[in-house]
């Protein structure tokens, strides 16, 4: 049943669950109780569950599988393109050094875009049993007893009673993104985030002449491609750049941290329009269309942030609690895993009949018990190194571009004196041992 | 470091559905004067939808109907000056692709 009109009073409802934010965990959360058989409220604020979300993006068929079991096998197919390559493209001034990577199985990802991908979500959950309420923001949480038991909403209570409208419930999932402002209400974090632990992401839908993109990208059809963008695409500064493939458009982008942008006083969507302009992709999106631009943050705080993952009557999943591996480009699959995560510890206070923490500590230990928490512990000073060694997106690009420059191009003498000009090279740009320094400090991450 | 570079932001503003709700403006100056004695005015610039603006006093102006809801004036206003909420249901920015 989805509430669709503006003013309609909704004073009357009374859930075992109510969910804040229809994205990927709200959604997928949503899911699986009703599939448990609890009475849910998924409470959006935009017009359609999608309307205010926007990512790279990828989506992960694995975990949406977890929610709906048939994906790819679809009506309605709500992504873009399989992804058939991927990789990086570290960019330099003077060219581009490409790492490609061609994919046995394209049905392991798809490059998706969020008005569409979420509102499909949110179709399949309302044929599900799930009551979805658009149009409607939460306001703030409602407490008895220091335990969190409804929500009150910007609806009124009735038709005579114009005062906004409580909603109880048993237990309120937090899924309301990386502005984490009922989590921060519901007493889960102690502080606000910082600028250094948040990427601002400014992005365009491009569209081409028919056939352009294809041609350019070198892409069949059903064939699609993922890039990360290292270097001048990012002025060289801590962040990367994207360029996914849609059906019939390009998904072009830029993430900095927003300290960084602070510090330099940079405009995030001149440092777009920048990128844009540097020579090779400057000739890919030569004629291009900007169908829609649009911003969103990643929380990049990492675990050592962490809001507390559960409290007295209350969850929180996804971006709200800072569920990105940036380095692995996760995200709304880390979302889902934390949506099913949360029914699980639901499911489990129904069962003892109790919503205080004690029994919903049990969602901290399925997070506990899974990969995610393992990858989240692994990546858990990669912040701190990438900001404060912005060599790594400065230096390290146009090292690539001159190695392969040399490489590639130099005929007709000894290929020792190529070799030492190659060594000559990096040891001015960064220095042998700075070399190995670099990479032992990333070598810490990864093993 | 960064030469200037101008990219019209509200061309690229008009690309973007909106929803603006008239009767609640959803970021406010919490104190003009805090702004005033603001020297780094960082909201000027990382704003991504341009929202923040001088007028010719150097005072600034919120451009709210243009808001991308991305919350980045929230965390980085070095103040916290920015009375920041989401705009009302239904309304603000209406993604068509996302």
């Amino acid at each position: 049943m989805p509430l669709e009109k503006k003013g309609q009073p909704m004073g009357k409802y009374k859930y075992d669950v109510v969910i804040v934010g229809g994205g990927p965990a709200g959604l997928s959360a949503g899911i699986k109780l009703v599939e448990k058989g609890f009475k849910t409220l998924l409470i959006e604020r935009g017009r359609f569950c999608g309307a205010k979300n926007l990512f790279g993006g990828i989506i992960y068929t694995s975990s949406i599988k977890e929610i709906v079991p048939e994906f790819p096998e679809v009506d309605n197919f709500p992504a873009e393109r399989p992804v058939t390559e991927e990789g990086y493209f570290f960019i330099s001034k003077d060219g581009v050094v490409k790492i490609l990577h061609t994919k046995r199985d394209p049905k392991e990802s798809y490059t998706a875009l969020r008005a569409k991908f979420d509102a499909f979500l949110s179709d399949y959950a309302i044929k599900k049993g799930l009551d979805i309420a658009v149009k409607t923001r939460v306001l703030d949480l409602i407490w008895e007893a220091n335990k969190v038991c409804g929500v009150i909403v910007d609806r009124p209570t009735s038709l005579e009673d114009k005062t906004p409208a409580s909603i109880e419930a048993k237990v309120v999932v937090l899924a309301e993104g990386v502005n984490r402002v009922l989590t921060e209400r519901a007493g889960l974090v102690d502080r606000t985030v910082e600028p250094s632990e948040v990427v601002l992401a400014v992005k365009e839908v491009l569209q081409l002449p028919k056939g352009e993109m294809e041609a350019r990208l070198g892409l069949g059809e059903n064939r699609g491609l993922a890039i990360e963008l290292m270097g001048e695409v990012t002025l060289g500064l801590p962040g990367t750049g994207f360029l996914y493939t849609n059906k019939n458009t390009l998904s072009f982008g830029v993430g900095i941290f927003l300290n960084k942008l602070m510090d330099l006083n940079l405009k995030p969507y001149e440092i777009l329009e920048r990128a844009k302009a540097l020579s090779y992709l400057r000739e890919l999106f030569n004629g291009a269309e900007t169908l829609e631009y649009g911003a969103h943050l990643i929380p990049e705080w990492g675990i050592k942030a962490f809001p507390k993952l559960f409290g007295n009557g209350v969850l929180v999943v996804g971006d709200a609690a800072g569920l990105v591996n940036p380095l692995f480009r996760e995200g709304t699959n880390l979302a889902i895993y934390s949506g099913l995560m949360a029914s699980e510890a639901i499911k489990f206070a129904f069962e003892k009949g109790d919503f205080t923490e004690k029994a919903l500590k049990r969602y901290e230990e399925l997070f506990k018990e899974s990969y995610i928490y393992k990858d989240m512990l692994m990546i858990k000073d990669l912040k701190a190194i990438l900001l404060s060694n912005s060599q790594l997106f400065q230096v390290y690009p146009e090292l690539m571009y001159q190695i392969c420059h040399l490489y590639f191009s130099a005929q007709g003498r000894a290929k020792r004196d190529v070799i030492r000009e190659i060594l000559a090279i990096i040891r001015r740009k960064r220095g042998l041992l700075g070399l190995v320094r670099d990479f032992l400090k990333l070598g810490r991450i990864l093993w | 470091m960064v030469k200037e570079f101008k990219v019209n932001i509200d061309e690229k503003i008009s690309s973007v559905k909106f929803f603006v709700d008239e009767e609640f403006q959803h970021l406010k100056i919490k104190d003009q004067r805090v702004c005033n004695q603001c020297k780094a005015k960082f909201c000027l610039n990382f704003c991504p939808a341009g929202v923040y603006r001088l007028d010719h006093q150097n005072k600034i102006l919120i451009n709210y109907q243009a808001c991308l809801e991305c919350g980045s004036c929230r965390i980085g206003c070095p103040s916290k000056n920015i009375d920041w909420s989401y705009p009302r249901g239904g309304f603000g920015v209406n993604y068509k692709f996302g």
